[in-house]
């Protein structure tokens, strides 16, 4: 990747700046529209629930209240930024993602396809809705890389029979190919068990867990062990693809990213799962979207998810592949 | 049933899973030695083809390739034990790792299409055979833990295990080789 991150910033800052002023006028009066209309909004509620309860305030109708509050408040949000939204996609970002590479190509409304996410074989859980947006996809330096935003949620039934809505996972999902051929999937999660209970405690339970996915592989460097954990079903593949050099470039991407970071190799690709719990590249109407901190949001976010080839060294194809 | 009885039994069912867990990690070293050496077989066989398309170049190397072609008749000897191919396979390495430094010194061998593809190969190979020695010392340092640690260590003497010897990874290997650099006139 050539663009750098000041490179971008200074393209967000200079060549976007005219289209963000005109969408931060914008911006500012939505903000009024929305308070506005959410201020009607809760005045009528509240008269209605006045009306409907006279004035017996029950722990039910309180709970009631603060339902139907945040609802209508919620509606009232998405509905009147619906369009400044798909702007601020088609103005900022798409440019943004087109300054690093001209062969990539942004979908707003969806995300990265299914089979992608089931391949990766990283989520155990049965996944019963799948949700996203923000799809990013082509190559760079000939390395076919996809990514969007995710949310993936599993459907919960109750003894009452009530169901529910779990997320089991929200963030980046990143899908590339890897350079090395190979057979087995090889799996490396943050460590929690290690550093909830230690070190010897975590590895025996690291050992027995019957919901891992293939054996532990104890790797031999004593910072990535710390950080992360490994499972797969072949022990000298695993070392085959961690090699000292990608356990290395592995820590410094987590030490970049500061959230959850799983990754999965299987097929003949590598998955990265980035566990950040948002939906990323969606402006708020409450922050003007000429602030360092937000703008620094989106472009890291690119530059850190489409430089993952270079990082990673997924570029170098010396190896025999078939 | 008596106490003493539930105890002997405890203590029966110890003493299997003791004896399963030695003989198991024992397994592991021998499987993934024998992956090595399946590696290292394929390394040697590559060692005629090299020094072929090198001797024709490398005048001063002579004394370096010859070393090598004898190397590879040892390793072809048979019943060698596993700390012999271990001492071979560490020479080895380090003659590979010498002729191919040299190869740098010999622009018009460098860019033989014969040369590039055996350097591809065998990086391919060095990078598995890396592989297998990590996950190899990795076993027996499993595999020497339980002779050393209170149980196991009683178990494993009265089995007449004794501790394995490792793999020296040379701190140049873990380095990765800069391929670029390496191929830059591709």
């Amino acid at each position: 990747m050539k663009t750098s991150l000041s490179e971008l910033t200074d393209f967000y800052y200079k060549e976007l700046y005219e289209t963000l002023k005109k969408l931060e006028e914008r911006r500012l009066k939505l903000k009024k529209k929305i308070i506005n209309y959410t201020l009607v909004a809760f005045v009528l509620i509240t008269l209605f629930l006045w009306q409907f309860s006279k004035a017996s305030l029950s722990a039910e109708t309180l709970v009631f209240a603060f339902v139907l509050y945040t609802g209508t408040g919620s509606f009232i949000y998405k509905f009147l930024t619906r369009d400044f939204v798909s702007n601020f996609k088609e103005s900022i970002i798409e440019p943004l993602i087109r300054k690093i590479d001209t062969n990539l190509h942004y979908f707003k409304d969806v995300h990265i396809p299914d089979h992608h996410i089931y391949a990766s074989t990283l989520f155990d859980s049965p996944i019963d809705k799948i949700n996203g947006n923000d799809y990013v996809t082509g190559k760079i330096e000939d390395v076919p890389i996809a990514f969007s935003d995710i949310h993936l949620e599993k459907k919960v039934k109750d003894s009452k029979g009530r169901t529910s809505w779990h997320t089991v996972f929200q963030g980046l999902f990143i899908v590339s190919e890897f350079p090395k051929s190979f057979h087995s999937h090889t799996y490396v999660f943050p460590d929690t068990a290690q550093s909830l209970l230690g070190e010897y405690l975590g590895s025996l339970v690291q050992n027995n867990n019957f919901f891992a996915k293939g054996k532990l592989v104890k790797m031999d460097s004593p910072e990535f062990e710390k950080e992360f954990v490994v499972y797969s079903d072949d022990q000298i593949e695993a070392r085959y693809i961690l090699t000292p050099a990608l356990m290395e470039k592995l820590l410094n991407f987590q030490k970049r990213l500061k959230e959850p970071l799983s990754v999965a190799f299987s097929g003949k690709n590598i998955y990265l799962a980035v566990e950040n719990n948002q939906d990323l590249f969606e402006p708020s109407v409450f922050h003007s979207l000429l602030k360092y901190k937000i703008a620094m949001q989106y472009v890291e976010t690119l530059h850190l998810a489409l430089g993952i080839v270079e990082e990673l060294k997924l570029n170098q194809k010396l190896w025999s592949k078939k | 049933m008596s106490t003493p009885l539930i105890l002997l039994i405890v203590f029966g069912i110890v003493l299997v899973l003791m004896y399963n867990s030695l003989v198991s990690k024992k397994n592991q070293v021998e499987n993934i030695f024998s992956t090595i050496d399946t590696q290292l077989k394929k390394r040697y066989n590559l060692i005629p083809n090299l020094v072929a398309s090198v001797s024709k170049y490398m005048e001063h190397e002579k004394s370096t390739l010859e070393e090598l072609t004898k190397l590879r008749s040892d390793a072809n000897k048979p019943n060698l034990s596993q700390k012999e191919k271990i001492a071979l396979d560490k020479k080895v390495s380090q003659a590979l790792g010498s002729i191919m430094i040299s190869v740098e010194n010999y622009p018009e061998l460098k860019a033989n299409e014969n040369m590039m593809h055996l350097q591809r190969t065998l990086f391919e190979l060095e990078e598995q055979i890396a592989a297998a020695r990590r996950a190899y010392n990795q076993a027996v340092t499993d595999y020497n833990n339980a002779l050393e640690m209170i149980p196991t260590n009683i178990m494993a003497s009265l089995m007449g295990y004794t501790p394995k010897e490792w793999f020296e990874i040379d701190e140049n290997e873990r380095k990765n080789l800069d391929v670029k650099k390496l191929f830059d006139n591709i």
